[in-house]
């Protein structure tokens, strides 16, 4: 270290950019080496909103990175904050995801070893899981990074569409493939059950929270699936082509419910 | 000295994970980055993603640097680059090797001659294009095709305007002071 310092002058003249190349050039390799110079330097003149950067630039080095399932949403054309906003939601925690899976496959194996109960509980839990895990996707008491993200003006109803795409994407081959051990049903017969209460989730959710909505539609079809078996009727009957065509309609008409009162999706700190 | 934690003790806290560390280091280097990085690009959105992808590398691989010389000087190595990558990105946005002392008053002039003599001038003689190579090569360090991403200019012309400079400070320096 040396005693020679940039005079106050030539310091000026650096950040004012009234040097000449010899004299920046000079400058410049004394700041590499001198400490007091560059906290003058810095003093002296801001080009940039530091203190901006350093949130932007402690956010990202704060954030993980991008999980396996953002970077396959990216790859799916997402853009990157988008694929970002949709994983981040709740639902696609490891934890969760695991222990939904775990429910799934238990229920599966107890109808797959020829439990009478073991398909009734397949029927029960199967076709409410993905409903389940959509409402968690976009509720904002599981969700705390929901609400800021609402309160911009990004558009709730792409926010909820995306998650609840990416969530069914998810959910429904796992369904699917677990209905596949389950014997005497065809797999996909879970497919409408699912995807019509994933459909009155959205719609109940423009009046309630979407969680209450998940779990009251999960109440009512273990209210009738646990009436059916008192009743000793069989399993099949649930799923035969007239209650296909219903929850058909149920989806349908629940979804267009959903559209027309998207407005009210805006409304949702009502709910804490 | 003051008793304040050297450089080197913030990157070995940084490698730790230590968010205090980090921000002490940001605090001390981003500013004169900043101001130095402008001076080679006047989109101010640029220079300021060049510096966070700067400080999310060291983040990221504080161990790149090696103990050898300045961290200041490590910094300045990454920021240049990260500026040459985000400039590559970004077509439209032309680098500008601004010198708003193109002609140094008489009175600087003298003060420059004082202080340092003849290559000064020489340099201040150069075209802007040349100097604008000189500067992204001889001091900033960058290779010929940097430099060329830097200056949007083929990598031919970079090393043809190096050359011409060179020749033209060698026989500057060679006629004496004029």
């Amino acid at each position: 270290m040396t005693g020679w310092h940039l005079d106050d002058d030539a310091l000026r003249r650096y950040v004012e950019r009234t040097d000449s190349l010899a004299e920046g050039a000079s400058a410049e390799q004394h700041l590499l080496s001198c400490a007091p110079c560059r906290a003058r330097v810095t003093a002296a003149a801001g080009v940039i909103d530091l203190a901006a950067l350093w949130d932007r630039t402690r956010d990202a080095v704060e954030v993980p990175r991008p999980s396996v399932f953002e970077r396959l949403l990216r790859v799916a054309g997402l853009p990157a904050h988008e694929a970002r906003l949709v994983a981040v939601a709740s639902a696609f925690r490891g934890v969760w995801l695991t222990g939904v899976a775990a429910v799934l496959a238990f229920a599966a194996l107890a109808a797959a070893l020829g439990h009478a109960r073991g398909t009734w509980l397949f029927l029960a839990v199967a076709p409410v899981v993905p409903c389940l895990v959509v409402a968690s996707s976009y509720d904002p008491w599981l969700d705390p990074a929901l609400e800021p993200e609402l309160v911009t003006p990004y558009p709730a109803l792409r926010l909820i569409l995306l998650r609840t795409i990416a969530v069914l994407v998810l959910a429904l081959p796992a369904v699917l493939l677990l209905g596949l051990v389950v014997p005497g049903e065809a797999p996909f017969a879970w497919l409408l059950p699912a995807v019509g209460f994933v459909a009155v989730v959205l719609a109940a959710s423009t009046w309630f929270s979407p969680l209450r909505s998940a779990i009251a539609v999960s109440s009512a079809w273990l209210a009738v699936v646990w009436l059916l078996a008192a009743r000793s009727g069989s399993p099949e009957s649930v799923l035969q082509a007239r209650a296909q065509a219903g929850f058909l309609a149920l989806a349908a008409a629940s979804f267009g419910i959903f559209l027309l009162r998207r407005r009210r999706l805006r409304q949702l700190r009502p709910w804490r | 000295m003051d008793s304040r934690p050297g450089d080197e003790t913030l990157l070995l806290a940084v490698a730790e994970r230590d968010m205090g560390a980090f921000r002490t280091l940001y605090e001390r280097h981003a500013g004169w980055l900043a101001i130095r990085l402008a001076r080679r690009c006047n989109d101010r959105d640029l220079v300021a993603d060049a510096i966070q992808d700067t400080f999310v590398a060291v983040w990221q691989r504080p161990q790149g640097f090696r103990g050898d010389g300045d961290i200041a000087a490590w910094l300045w190595g990454i920021a240049i680059r990260r500026l040459v990558s985000r400039l590559r990105t970004r077509s439209s946005v032309a680098a500008v090797f601004e010198h708003a002392g193109t002609v140094p008053a008489a009175e600087d002039q003298v003060l420059l001659s004082v202080e340092y003599g003849d290559i000064g001038q020489a340099l201040a003689r150069l075209s802007p294009e040349m100097r604008a190579v000189i500067q992204a090569v001889v001091l900033d360090g960058l290779s010929a095709r940097e430099a060329a991403q830097l200056l949007h200019v083929p990598v031919s012309s970079v090393k043809t305007r190096l050359y011409r400079a060179k020749a033209h400070l060698r026989a500057a320096l060679a006629e004496g002071p004029s």
